[in-house]
């Protein structure tokens, strides 16, 4: 019942950091410097159709009056229509969504399947060689310039070894699997289309490890620090008198113990990830929402723009209160 | 006046002692070794370049590294390593303004939010969470663009986007502070509310601030790179890393040593900032996580 | 755990050979950029052409001489054409027998449909055939349309992209009056060769050959365009046989693509050229002296040998080679600093300082701008370098707020109406095309007078003169023409360049 108490208190706050977060985005992508009508007019197009475009747009009226169309059309689902591609928003990001959120959760995977066993064998082998090894390589992650990493991967995977793909999520040739979920590697299983699931790991591969390296380092440190506070409290040293295995004592007990930190970064990451698309998406010609949003700066696509950020916005947001809600959860001792 | 006062603070005397524990952390060592050597090469490049780092030589494109050239040249025939120098000077002056500014901002909104409270506090600290609500590359890159590609936009996106970092952490700082009760004593002395904050509250966060300040300078740099790397930062032909591999990423398949140098530049600056970033704190302030 | 790591991926390089069998015949061009609409009335983009074109018929077509494309049309859908001596009446009869995929015919009333909602648009396509005031059907296959005037390039404009001939019965998928815009933003439904089967946004568009075309079949089966946004990425592709054909490489690789035994690079002498605005409003500028100077100070030859690698010839005058109306003795600037100093001496403009604005639209602008930085510093001029996103840039240049700034022009319909009228018309000043706020009422009234007439020889009189008195007046700096490179695979046969159709391919006829 507390735990709902504060839920919606949660949720009620959430409001006005939305509204905020929406005025923000309006003056910004606002006050960018530029005619959106003359671009979608075209290049060689005259004075009038610019102007017809500027009324039709309803770029011509107070900026007040623009944000209350944004923000009620918002309230409908409604982000406007790209100046870009004559679309609704919406149905933009609808079909660059799942290819951003595929690589997200395939970084995620990446990040929990290396960085937890990283981070409990630096543990385990504190001060030693291996803890080590795995700190410089936790030190190198949260200080690479991901674009940079990107591309000395491409340059040595696919210029040079020729192992894996450069661009894109399948082969040019190979027809997307039917949509369902959108992301390739689980909709190709659902098919039962085996050298597509094969060939999208394959391109996955590249972009999920550059995007997850950063947050892979910060995943293992976090393992690594709450796992060694873990090892050292009584009830461990308890433990290993009544002469449990090691094995036991460490993934049964003191991993337990440090799951709540893991889940907390785990989920904060996740919002994290999508922003960092940006670049890795931008590196490996990832057809999702980063690369998108890049195009759009550059033809100064305002409702794009607003749109993505918005989305990004959201899922943090959404992802932080998600966190705080489990870790309420997971942890009994905390005030509500 | 108020840094002379800072001087005699017992939280600064602390910093003395704090400097002889980190001589005995070899990582701590390492990465400010690392500082000096990037502060040196930054301050003196104009000596250390054999090149004009904007000087262009159509005849001398793309030259692969050798004697004359450490790390090559680029399509401009330009000479890399004199640009990569340069590029320091120019990373080194971006980190520390946005830091300092971000910095300077930063705790004095967070000290007055938490010291003054109530809806003040309440107001400041919902904006700083809308600011919070983005990750910082897509709030930076929204802003930038909003204010058209140039370095003063990315320097002022990037400040914009820590400023909050900073608040937050002074913010929580200062609410402790205030119950404190030689707080109270100086209020029954009338001393005015600014006076306090300047006085007591913000000495009292210095050093957490100046942990986050070194964390901080690492993410600026790759930030601030990030938007060069996205044509949102510094313009030709300013010498800056992250355009230059942003232009060096065409030449990739064949010209390796383009985006590779300065790349490494980056990597090796923020990993020194890291390091050293990671000691202070564990001296310091064990309260910081990141 | 190593070896597990290991066996699976061993596991995973055994089955992740060959992907599907051929039997059909499959083209794979790699392109930069995505589509951004398909719908002919709407876009002004060479990229979206690239797949709207084969997609429909146009009444006339290029014509291809010796396996070369020409700038001259012929018929395609249109069987003839007759036009009123004035210049303002086209009779055209439309070849029977043409159906739309669903079987509508196309006919008068289809080509009739097709302009009026291109013009009701009003979007950049309305433009180029702006010059049409009324259709009237005569009969099922014969259409007149009435002009505003005689207008010299218009048969040419007919043979443009926004002149396709759109199934009337699009309008079934018409919403909130938007005269089917929704639908054909992703969709096609012409009469031509290819239709479009698959759009997936930044993946890839596929065009699937139809192989009852009246026109006779294509000679492949599919066509597909894979959006790669990289240089060096589109290369690798090439050269690893992912792709056929490659659009768009840097200058800078294309040699080491020579060396590959499995690829050829052909070059063709485009219409694209590329040049710098001078804005004549502006205080230091509205002295032609000193444009001239800036005009002299450029190191033409040293732009076109390193920069573009000797891919692209200097422009001479504002008309490309290739283009009639192109005048091979016109004057032409070269380097000559003492020239370029002299004149500003006697402008009294030393010590100047200007700033040239560009975007990173063009790969090679960077390189030019940081070019004409130091040669204008060899004359004693400060160039400002200002990189800024294409909008902005299109924006200052409407406003004539800038000093200087780096251009592309290609022509959208062969007539030198696209340079000589579009850069020199007084009212055009801006973004529709004099983009260097030029006004001279003697270069006004000819080439106005050159537009409306319908003799070639008369014609080309009248711009020859323009030409002299532009060059004197020196209100753009002339850089290069660009010569396009398509680099593709051996067995890639029967590729048309068709300078007017810049980008886009032939699926029509290309075999492999």
């Amino acid at each position: 019942m507390r735990v709902l108490h504060y839920v919606l208190r949660r949720l009620a706050y959430m409001v006005p950091v939305l509204f905020g977060v929406t005025v923000l985005v309006f003056i910004i992508s606002h006050a960018i410097p530029g005619d959106p009508a003359s671009m979608i007019a075209g290049p060689k197009a005259s004075r009038e159709a610019v102007e017809n475009i500027r009324k039709s747009h309803g770029l011509d009226r107070p900026l007040v009056v623009q944000y209350l169309t944004f923000a009620t059309g918002l309230l409908k689902g409604d982000l406007g229509t790209s100046i870009r591609n004559h679309r609704p928003v919406t149905a933009d990001l609808a079909d660059f969504f799942p290819a951003t959120l595929e690589l997200t959760l395939a970084s995620m995977t990446l990040c929990l399947v290396i960085g937890i066993p990283l981070g409990i064998l630096a543990a385990i082998r504190r001060n030693r060689i291996t803890d080590h090894i795995i700190r410089v390589f936790s030190v190198f992650g949260v200080s690479m310039p991901v674009f940079w990493l990107g591309l000395m991967l491409l340059f040595v995977f696919y210029r040079n070894l020729g192992w894996l793909p450069g661009s894109g999520r399948l082969d040019a040739v190979l027809t997307p699997p039917v949509q369902v979920t959108g992301l390739y590697l689980i909709d190709s299983l659902l098919e039962g289309n085996w050298p597509i699931f094969v060939n999208a790991l394959w391109h996955i591969l590249l972009p999920a490890f550059c995007l997850s390296y950063v947050y892979l380092a910060i995943i293992t440190r976090i393992v690594r620090s709450s796992m060694i506070a873990v090892l050292g409290q009584e009830f461990i040293t308890t433990a290993r008198a009544y002469g449990l295995s090691e094995a036991v004592i460490v993934l049964k007990h003191a991993f337990k113990n440090s799951l709540i930190p893991t889940v907390t970064i785990t989920g904060l990451s996740l919002g994290e990830l999508m922003g960092g698309a940006i670049l890795t998406e931008t590196i490996f010609g990832w057809p999702g929402m980063g690369k998108y949003v890049v195009d759009s700066v550059n033809s100064l696509d305002f409702p794009a723009i607003m749109g993505f950020t918005l989305v990004v916005a959201l899922v943090y947001v959404a992802m932080n209160l998600l966190v705080d809600v489990l870790y309420a959860v997971l942890n009994p001792r905390i005030r509500y | 006046m108020a840094i002379a006062t800072l001087r005699h603070h017992p939280r600064f005397r602390e910093l003395g002692l704090t400097v002889k524990i980190l001589g005995r952390n070899p990582l701590a060592v390492a990465g400010g070794i690392i500082i000096t050597a990037m502060i040196l090469l930054a301050t003196f490049a104009p000596l250390l370049a054999p090149f004009d780092p904007i000087g262009i030589s159509l005849s001398d494109r793309l030259k692969p590294p050798s004697g004359n050239h450490f790390f090559g040249t680029d399509e401009m025939g330009r000479d890399i390593f004199s640009r990569v120098l340069y590029g320091a000077r120019i990373s080194m002056v971006i980190g520390l303004m946005v830091v300092g500014i971000a910095g300077g901002l930063g705790t004095l909104i967070g000290a007055t939010a938490g010291f003054i409270g109530g809806r003040i506090d309440n107001f400041i600290m919902r904006l700083m969470d809308v600011m919070l609500s983005f990750p910082s590359l897509v709030l930076a890159m929204a802003l930038a663009a909003a204010m058209g590609p140039s370095l003063t936009s990315a320097v002022f996106a990037v400040t914009v986007v820590m400023i909050p970092k900073f608040a937050r952490l002074v913010r929580g700082e200062a609410l402790a502070v205030r119950e404190m009760p030689y707080i109270a004593a100086a209020r029954v002395s009338g001393a005015k509310n600014g006076w306090i904050i300047l006085h007591h509250v913000i000495p009292n966060c210095i050093s957490t601030v100046i942990v986050l300040g070194t964390l901080t300078l690492g993410d600026t740099i790759l930030v601030a790179a990030s938007l060069s790397f996205i044509g949102l930062g510094a313009q030709p032909p300013t010498p800056e890393w992250g355009a230059m591999i942003s232009v060096g990423r065409k030449f990739l398949m064949d010209q390796w040593w383009y985006a590779t140098f300065p790349g490494l530049f980056i990597l090796v600056t923020v990993i020194g900032f890291n390091v050293l970033g990671d000691a202070l704190r564990d001296v310091l302030d064990p309260r910081i996580r990141r | 755990m190593k070896k597990l790591w290991l066996s699976l991926c061993i596991f995973l390089l055994l089955i992740a050979g060959p992907a599907v069998a051929e039997d059909k015949t499959t083209l794979v061009v790699g392109v930069s950029s995505d589509i951004h609409t398909l719908d002919p009335g709407v876009s002004s983009d060479n990229y979206d052409w690239r797949q709207i074109y084969p997609c429909y018929d146009r009444l006339v077509k290029y014509k291809v001489v010796n396996g070369e494309g020409s700038t001259e049309v012929e018929p395609q859908a249109a069987e003839s054409w007759t036009v009123s001596d004035d210049g303002t009446v086209w009779t055209f009869t439309i070849r029977q027998g043409i159906t739309f995929n669903d079987g509508t015919p196309l006919d008068a009333e289809a080509v009739k449909f097709a302009f009026n909602r291109t013009l009701t648009i009003g979007k950049g396509p309305a433009d180029n055939i702006g010059a049409i005031e009324s259709m009237t059907v005569i009969d099922p296959y014969t259409l007149e349309i009435k002009l505003k005037n005689a207008y010299g390039p218009f048969l040419q404009t007919l043979a443009t992209d926004g002149a396709s001939i759109v199934n009337p019965n699009v309008m079934q998928h018409e919403k909130d009056g938007d005269l089917a815009q929704a639908w054909l933003a992703e969709n096609t439904d012409g009469s031509g060769p290819f239709t479009l089967t698959e759009w997936t946004r930044g993946q890839r568009a596929v065009l699937e050959a139809k192989p009852d075309y009246w026109g006779g079949a294509p000679n492949i089966d599919t066509a597909i365009v894979r959006f790669m946004s990289e240089s060096a990425d589109r290369r690798m592709a090439l050269e690893r046989g992912d792709i056929d054909i490659a659009e768009n490489i840097l200058v800078d690789q294309i040699p080491a693509l020579e060396k590959n035994p499995d690829i050829v690079v052909k070059r063709f002498p485009s219409q694209l050229v590329e040049y710098v605005y001078i804005n004549c409003q502006k205080p230091a500028l509205s002295d032609k002296r000193v444009r001239q100077a800036l005009n002299y100070a450029i190191d033409y030859q040293g732009i076109i040998d390193y920069v573009l690698q000797g891919n692209g010839v200097q422009m001479r005058g504002p008309i490309p080679k290739g283009m009639w109306g192109h005048k091979e003795d016109l004057f032409q600037y070269s380097l000559n600093v003492a020239k370029a100093k002299e004149l500003l001496k006697e402008a009294g403009a030393e010590g100047l300082s200007l700033t040239l604005i560009y975007s990173d639209r063009r790969a090679a602008w960077e390189q030019i701008a940081t070019v004409m930085q130091s040669n204008f510093r060899d004359i004693g001029v400060e160039l400002n370098l200002e990189l800024m996103a294409n909008p902005t840039l299109r924006d200052r240049v409407d406003k004539g707020d800038f000093e200087l700034c780096l251009g592309a022009w290609s022509p959208d319909f062969a007539d030198p109406y696209m340079f000589m009228n579009f850069w020199f018309e007084s009212d055009k000043w801006g973004l529709p095309g004099n983009r260097s706020f030029y006004k001279n009422e003697e270069v006004d009234t000819l080439v106005k007078k050159a537009a409306v007439l319908s003799d070639q020889a008369e014609r080309v009189k009248l711009y020859n003169e323009a030409q002299e008195i532009i060059m004197e007046d020196a209100p753009y700096i002339f850089l290069y023409q660009v010569q396009t490179i398509v680099p593709m695979r051996k067995n890639v046969t029967g590729y048309v360049y068709n300078p007017m159709l810049e980008s886009m391919y032939n699926f029509e006829t290309i075999a492999k």
